[in-house]
């Protein structure tokens, strides 16, 4: 009744959820009905067919399957493990910048390589890691490090997806943290500064657990993308040599089902994805709130 | 503040409603299938025009030359040949093609003329495409301008009709570099394998750009490229080598293959292959040509010939025009055999067409000398100029025209030509591919074995890559031959030994 007294109150202010609302509800929602596909052969003309699991049994038996779903996991918890904490750490560091000219200017540097495409983002990566000329090994030259061909090799190109990565979105993703910092009441920080806290202490004290619910939000909702592994950054750049270290069940879906047209096995793999993505989702929504008593919602 | 919000959200109400009402002004829905003016099986001249919808990669609204062209043909239906037929074309949006055409035909539009580049087997599969045998027989034109390799494809596959020369990938160095080298005589007059070793030798160690160029020989990415050259010197000359005893064998898993990936070892290790050429785009490889980086290259046979020759000419001088180097010798001469299964790009016309037969007039007139004339030399006077009675071609051609439909080897013009359809380089490239053609014995890989398929092929992949760039010993070809006969290989090799004729 309260929370209804306060719509009625704010009615406008709820009013403009509406379009965002309907984009869901066109965009994700309503599609959730396609995901029949998973279990029919599609047919232009006529009835499509029900073909119950043959999808997800294809899916499941090729050969392929295992090791794709070896290089997603091991992909994706790479950078959950590697990548994840680099915003929140940018975002302590910024936030800890005094100068606000000297800010803005990191700040834009650190979003920049955020509105470059994996196309793009590629063609910059081969070039500087490129054994005879490129920055990286001529750097490592100086230092009597032999050159590397990492976008070759098996032991060095997942490493080079976790630096690509952070290189483009850990300041984007910073964002979310810079916001939740701005909101913690400075009257607590001068609290702290009066009892003699250093600024070390402030940030471990105050910022951080303040970060925290922000921090477990982002993880959670993070976990439901757990088996997308980055598909654009996969293919632009894969290459002959690392295929078997670097084929991601996006990419196979890809070249099997988009590329054949074989539309309803790729929505089974999809769905399978999903549905995967929903378990860690819940899991670990419910995990956290029985150990900090916060999560999703 | 409230109003602010309230005049806001009318705003974006208002937007909305305008766009729905602009979408359902275009009136044509996303699943209707049949073409407008449905039952007209003959437009005559004062009829009704046919509405013939077409999609065709980069052939839409948005793009004024094919819309001209589109216009072009139309007249040109009406005055030659009395049909009163008015195209539309089909916009699909940015990015792949195949993959956007895929969504359009699954969603239920399906126009008339499709252009498909990929993934018409599908749509095949569905009874969605014409079979044009029959129309082929009764044409007028276009059963006299049809290739061999066409035919023998429209045999097994009669849904896709793709009239244009062979176009394999062709080698090619610069002129200037080509006669400064001395071995460049002996690969000319007899380029067997050995000769290219030396050829490739000569050019890294001589240098005939000064300090360029750095290897002799680059790709785009993998060997399929470099293949063109040196496939058949190995035997690899189709996809299943016929054995002793009669029985084929996957070609890529055959002793030849190991042969030719030490070759490829050796040009790699000594220096004489790009070192990056799997990293390489099509883009940076081209780039790599025309800096002098790399002295050869392959290009698709034709008008992609003469336009590295047009270009390398522009960067480094007249003297450095492109020469089409030979295919190289050995157990046979080619530039490897035509996969004649299917075309592998093409146009189908759609079997729920009502106007299927004025589909393939259209694509019939484009085969007579009237519609060649517009289809391959472009606008009068824009893209040529008649003079004393002879076409003159000019540099807009050159730099931008290109055959939408068919382009069969000899033009047959009402007005001679002045000036040729493609450039030296081009033509001799063109020449070769036809004088080395040969037919292969693959197959449609069934759709059983699709994914075991893709699982092998990158098997190949990744372990040819590796014997190449000297991570893995060939002495381990005999564990790939046998981790690819595991991934699917036996059976496979089964079915084409119960299947190849």
């Amino acid at each position: 009744m309260k929370a209804l007294r306060r719509m009625r109150k704010d009615w406008v202010i709820y009013a403009m959820l509406f379009f965002p609302l309907l984009y869901f509800v066109i965009f994700h929602v309503i599609p959730l009905y396609g995901m029949k596909l998973a279990f029919q052969d599609y047919r232009i003309l006529g009835d499509h067919v029900w073909v119950g699991w043959k999808h997800f049994k294809v899916l499941f038996s090729s050969p392929a399957f295992g090791s794709v779903m070896e290089n997603t996991i091991i992909i994706s918890l790479m950078k959950i493990i590697f990548v994840f904490p680099i915003p929140i750490a940018l975002s302590l560091l910024i936030n800890e910048v005094r100068s606000s000219k000297y800010r803005k200017y990191v700040q834009s540097v650190v979003y920049l390589p955020h509105f470059l495409s994996w196309v793009v983002i590629a063609g910059i990566w081969i070039s500087l890691l490129n054994p005879t000329d490129g920055g990286v090994n001529l750097i490592a030259n100086l230092f009597g490090i032999p050159s590397v061909d990492y976008m070759t090799s098996k032991e060095h190109i997942r490493w080079v997806f976790v630096v690509s990565e952070i290189w483009r979105s850990a300041g984007w993703d910073s964002i979310i943290y810079l916001a939740a910092i701005l909101k913690i009441s400075p009257g607590l920080y001068e609290a702290a500064k009066i009892d003699g806290a250093s600024r070390l202490q402030q940030m471990i004290y105050i910022t951080l657990p303040h970060l925290y619910s922000t921090i477990v939000t982002v993880f959670i909702l993070n976990l439901g993308f757990f088996m997308n592994a980055g598909f654009d950054q996969v293919f632009n750049f894969m290459n002959d040599s690392v295929i078997s270290v670097v084929d991601i069940l996006d990419t196979y879906v890809y070249r099997i089902g988009i590329g054949n047209g074989q539309f309803a096995y790729a929505t089974a793999a999809s769905l399978f994805k999903g549905t995967i993505g929903i378990v860690l989702i819940l899991g670990t929504h419910f995990i956290s709130k029985r150990i900090s008593g916060k999560g999703v919602w | 503040m409230k109003k602010v919000s309230l005049l806001l959200i009318i705003a974006m109400l208002g937007a909305l409603l305008a766009a729905c009402s602009s979408n359902s002004n275009n009136g044509n829905g996303g699943n209707d299938p049949a073409p407008s003016n449905a039952g007209t099986a003959e437009p005559g001249a004062s009829a009704d025009p046919v509405t013939l919808k077409i999609v065709y990669k980069d052939e839409g609204t948005a793009n004024p030359v094919s819309v001209k062209f589109f216009q072009e043909l139309e007249k040109a239906l009406q005055e030659d040949e009395g049909l009163n037929v008015k195209f539309e074309l089909v916009d699909l949006a940015q990015g792949s093609y195949a993959e956007n055409l895929n969504l359009l035909l699954l969603g239920g539009t399906i126009p008339d003329i499709i252009y498909f580049q990929g993934g018409d087997q599908q749509i095949a599969d569905q009874g969605l495409l014409e079979d044009l045998t029959p129309y082929i027989e009764k044409s007028t034109y276009i059963k006299d301008i049809i290739l061999p390799h066409n035919k023998t494809r429209m045999e097994s596959y009669p849904y896709l009709l793709w009239i244009k020369p062979l176009a394999p990938k062709t080698p090619v160095i610069r002129a200037d570099w080509l006669n400064a080298v001395d071995s460049s005589k002996a690969l000319l007059e007899n380029p067997t394998v050995d000769n290219y070793y030396a050829f490739f030798k000569e050019l890294v160690e001589k240098k005939p750009g000064g300090d360029k160029p750095s290897y002799a020989l680059t790709a785009a990415g993998d060997i399929a490229e470099i293949n063109f050259i040196f496939n058949t010197a190995f035997g690899l000359d189709t996809t299943w080598l016929k054995k002793e005893d009669g029985t084929y064998e996957y070609s890529k898993v055959s002793q030849n293959e190991k042969e030719k990936l030490a070759f490829y070892n050796k040009l790699y290790s000594e220096g004489l292959l790009d070192p990056q050429f799997i990293t390489k785009q099509w883009d940076t490889k081209e780039d790599a040509f025309y800096k002098g980086e790399a002295a050869v290259i392959t290009g698709t046979a034709g008008k992609i010939i003469d336009l590295y020759d047009g270009r390398m000419k522009e960067l480094n001088g007249d003297g450095a025009n492109v020469v089409v180097l030979p295919p190289a010798k050995g157990e046979a001469q080619g530039f490897g055999a035509t996969d004649v299964t299917k075309e592998s790009r093409g146009l189908a016309i759609s079997s729920q067409s009502p106007h299927k037969d004025i589909a393939f007039k259209v694509f019939d007139y484009l085969a007579s000398p009237k519609g060649q004339e517009l289809d391959r030399l472009g606008f009068e006077n824009e893209h040529y100029t008649v003079k004393d009675g002879q076409i003159e071609l000019n540099d807009k051609y050159y730099s931008e025209w290109y055959a939408r439909f068919w382009e069969p080897l000899e033009m047959k013009s009402e007005t001679p030509l002045k000036t040729p359809l493609l450039g030296e380089p081009g033509t001799q490239s063109l020449k070769a591919a036809s004088d080395y053609y040969t037919e292969d014995n693959s197959f449609i890989i069934p759709e059983q074995f699709v994914a075991n398929w893709d699982a092998m092929n990158n098997l190949y992949k990744e372990y040819s890559t590796d014997f190449i760039t000297g991570k893995r010993n060939l002495s381990e070809f005999d564990a790939f031959v046998e981790a690819w006969y595991a991934a699917g290989g036996t059976d496979v090799t089964k079915y084409a030994n119960e299947n190849i004729k």
